[in-house]
């Protein structure tokens, strides 16, 4: 255990591992481009920040106005979105070619047929919590079903941190403040039960906590051959042909599989081998 | 009289992993050897509670680190939760230990403890208070282990859902210090009985009561042609993410599954001098890092840090940068490798390839692969970052920090904008990923240094 930290140095307490604690407990082992997410759904943390409303986890639909709020601003969990905080749009475009080679055009997305998408909180929110954490900010929201009519409401954004009231001196400390989420909140958004992740998710972008491509060599040809981390039967010496994701092909663990025995379904990968199956 | 101003608790936010054994996982290092190599886990100092009198002790050395029992049960890692306090008129966190407590006049039992998790995934769905799955331990300073039993309005009587535990750990001579640990659940599935009255195996319990809440049979509104578009905006994203059938193209019927993960808070209180001074620290259970060599390119640290300090690294760039920029491209090569990345690459409107398939679905953009097919094999994705990671100080951080993302260019579907870095992975608003403002901007200062810095005073 350290001797001691300076109370002021916020990013050495962030980045402590207490004595004991392997490295997959500190936050830098969980991943944060959640899809939902594994360890939690980060995206949850920012509902809250906006003191009177909650915000969905995922876009900038406003969920919810709290009991407590402006009567005034109930009539944003009717059907509103917000598009701006002070100068900090909120969505961007989406472009791109609807042919291969063709022009790149506005694409609405084949759900709402929104022409904007919402930016995740946790970038475009960035600048306007590091400026005006505490202070009241003009909000501007939108109509979700007519994109003509908007409405501008100052709320106050939340610390992002606890802050605490010692010996009269306002103390900001390194845990993120209660009020952004209750227990249960960081983890509401996952899969239910969390096995259906490795299932359901095309998520082999966090390889490093769910690997895809395991066993990997070079093949005849130069280019790789490797298996499947989801592959049933699979070994380090066996034949090297990946089954590509199909939640039908029996050849690949199943929702049955990963709800009855994930931790024999689900093997652990050093320097990118299998370790050895659990026999029992 | 030695008199205190605050109280903490370190870290702040703690991350515990699933698991069966009744053996938590051993503490390791993840040391770095070569420029490119995979890291190697090695022992390191770990703590052993004995059930009988609540202490630890420390495990001897050296051993192997296993993640599994001998019955081949994956290990729990189980978090230690420290408290620190900063004594009157100082700047300085110290631990909390059996001699500052006798110097305020205190025995370890002054401390109160209380700890509230909760998993409210069906609560998310369903919008019923009633489905909310919470455990609370109430206030307690013994040292017993406190079970996390998660209640719900909508369980039959007498059912819980266990969510791990939590101990007080008696302090002692050899380890001081005030701390608790958190040991998860052992990710297990629960849910309400079958209709035919038959075991349903999949299941580690039949705690959902169906006749009271709706969890069971619940459907995401999933279809803008039948669905209340309001209520469409309401359901998660992505969707349908839960156990359960599909009752037609767009909508899956629930099975009333939930699991024992969760995420809470640990609090301590203690009086002293007349106060009470009070801390908390956030937990959350999630499954085992499955590739315990490799760490993920953007996190929840960055995130975290980014709120702390801005999006903006306007500093100089020291050392410390460096390593930091380092270990965010050493990150993106230990995800690259452990990706088919030929396979991610294809154009297919069937499951089993990346990204080009959601741009197409999610927003009909055409239907191509992202990069050349002919450099996308793993091996020569895998190739180009090593490259990258060796020849970081002699210029190539530059061209990194040239085809990074911006945050508002995740939306950019043309070729180049598809290609930008990281490419092939998705980020938090559906789109491609983008690193941390923060992350971008310190890259950027990094390049920008070496490239101001004579050739050889850059080299680590």
């Amino acid at each position: 255990m350290n001797e001691s930290i300076k109370a002021k140095n916020l990013t050495a307490q962030l980045q402590y591992r207490a004595a004991g604690n392997p490295p997959s407990t500190h936050p830098n082992s969980a991943i944060s481009n959640a899809f939902p997410g594994l360890e939690m759904d980060f995206r949850n943390v920012w509902r809250r920040i906006l003191e009177g409303i909650q915000l969905h986890e995922a876009t900038n639909f406003v969920m919810t106005v709290d009991d407590a709020a402006d009567p005034e601003l109930r009539i944003l969990e009717t059907g509103w979105r917000l598009i701006s905080v002070v100068d900090s749009e909120v969505m961007g475009d989406v472009t791109g070619p609807l042919i291969a080679g063709g022009p790149s055009v506005i694409l609405p997305d084949t759900t709402f047929g929104d022409t904007k998408m919402p930016l995740e909180w946790s970038n475009a929110l960035a600048e306007v919590l590091h400026n005006h954490a505490g202070q009241k900010v003009r909000c501007k929201f939108q109509s979700v079903t007519d994109a003509s009519k908007v409405l501008e409401f100052d709320l106050r954004i939340r610390h992002f941190f606890e802050h605490v009231v010692s010996r009269g001196e306002n103390v900001k400390q390194a845990v993120i403040s209660k009020e952004l989420a209750p227990p249960g909140e960081l983890t509401q958004s996952l899969c239910s039960p969390w096995q259906s992740d490795y299932r359901e998710c095309a998520c082999f972008y966090w390889a490093a906590t769910r690997p895809d491509y395991v066993n990997v060599e070079p093949g005849p040809n130069g280019t790789s051959i490797g298996q499947n981390w989801m592959q049933k039967d699979r070994n380090p010496n066996g034949p090297k042909v990946y089954l590509p994701d199909d939640w039908m092909d029996p050849g690949l663990v199943d929702y049955r599989d990963l709800y009855r025995d994930w931790e024999k379904s689900l093997r652990f990968v050093v320097e990118g081998v299998d370790e050895k199956p659990p026999e029992k | 009289m030695t008199t205190l101003a605050e109280l903490r608790i370190l870290p702040p936010f703690a991350i515990a992993r699933l698991g069966s054994s009744a053996e938590p996982m051993d503490n390791y290092e993840m040391n770095l050897t070569t420029p490119i190599g995979w890291r190697q886990l090695a022992d390191a100092t770990t703590f052993v509670v004995d059930p009988q009198s609540c202490e630890i002790h420390a495990k001897k050395r050296p051993f192997v680190v296993k993640f599994r029992d001998e019955n081949g049960k994956i290990r729990p890692v189980a978090p230690f939760l420290e408290v620190w306090a900063r004594l009157d008129r100082s700047d300085e966190l110290v631990p909390l230990d059996l001699n500052l407590l006798l110097k305020l006049g205190k025995e370890p039992r002054a401390l109160k403890w209380s700890v509230v998790t909760g998993n409210i995934k069906a609560f998310r769905r369903t919008g019923d208070p009633a489905d909310k799955v919470i455990a609370s331990t109430g206030i307690f300073s013994d040292h017993q282990v406190k079970p996390l039993l998660g209640q719900c309005k909508n369980f039959f009587e007498q059912k819980s859902i266990p969510l791990g535990s939590v101990q007080y750990i008696k302090p002692n001579e050899e380890f001081p210090e005030v701390r608790l640990r958190f040991t998860p659940a052992a990710g297990r599935v629960y849910g309400p009985p079958l209709e035919s009255g038959k075991p349903d195996g999949n299941l580690a319990g039949e705690v959902y009561d169906p006749t009271k809440g709706h969890w069971k049979g619940y459907k995401d509104a999933a279809d803008p042609k039948t669905d209340d578009l309001l209520k469409m905006r309401r359901a998660t994203n992505p969707g349908n993410v839960y156990a359960g059938d599909d009752y037609d193209d767009s909508h899956r019927q629930s099975w009333g599954y939930l699991d024992d993960e969760c995420d809470g808070i640990v609090e301590v209180e203690l009086e002293v001098g007349g106060s009470r001074l009070s801390a908390f620290a956030r937990i959350a259970a999630g499954p085992p890092t499955f590739a315990p060599d490799s760490m993920p390119m953007r996190t929840v640290h960055d995130e975290i840090e980014q709120a702390m300090l801005g999006p903006n690294f306007d500093s100089d760039v020291t050392e410390k940068e460096m390593d930091e920029v380092r270990e965010i491209v050493r990150r993106a090569l230990e995800t690259v490798r452990l990706m088919n990345t030929g396979q991610m690459n294809k154009p297919s409107k069937q499951r089993g390839v990346g990204m080009a398939r959601m741009d197409f679905l999610d927003v009909n953009r055409a239907l191509e692969p992202i990069v050349d097919p002919a450099v996308a094999d793993s091996l020569a994705i895998r190739s180009r970052h090593e490259r990258l990671l060796i020849a970081l100080d002699s210029g190539s951080l530059a061209w990194f920090a040239r085809v990074l993302r911006e945050h508002d260019q995740v939306g950019d579907l043309s070729t180049d904008g598809r290609r930008r870095m990281p490419a092939l992975m998705r980020g938090a608003d559906a789109r491609y990923l983008a690193l941390t403002r923060r992350q971008v901007s310190k890259i950027k200062a990094a390049a920008e240094f070496i490239l101001r810095t004579p050739a050889g005073e850059n080299e680590k």
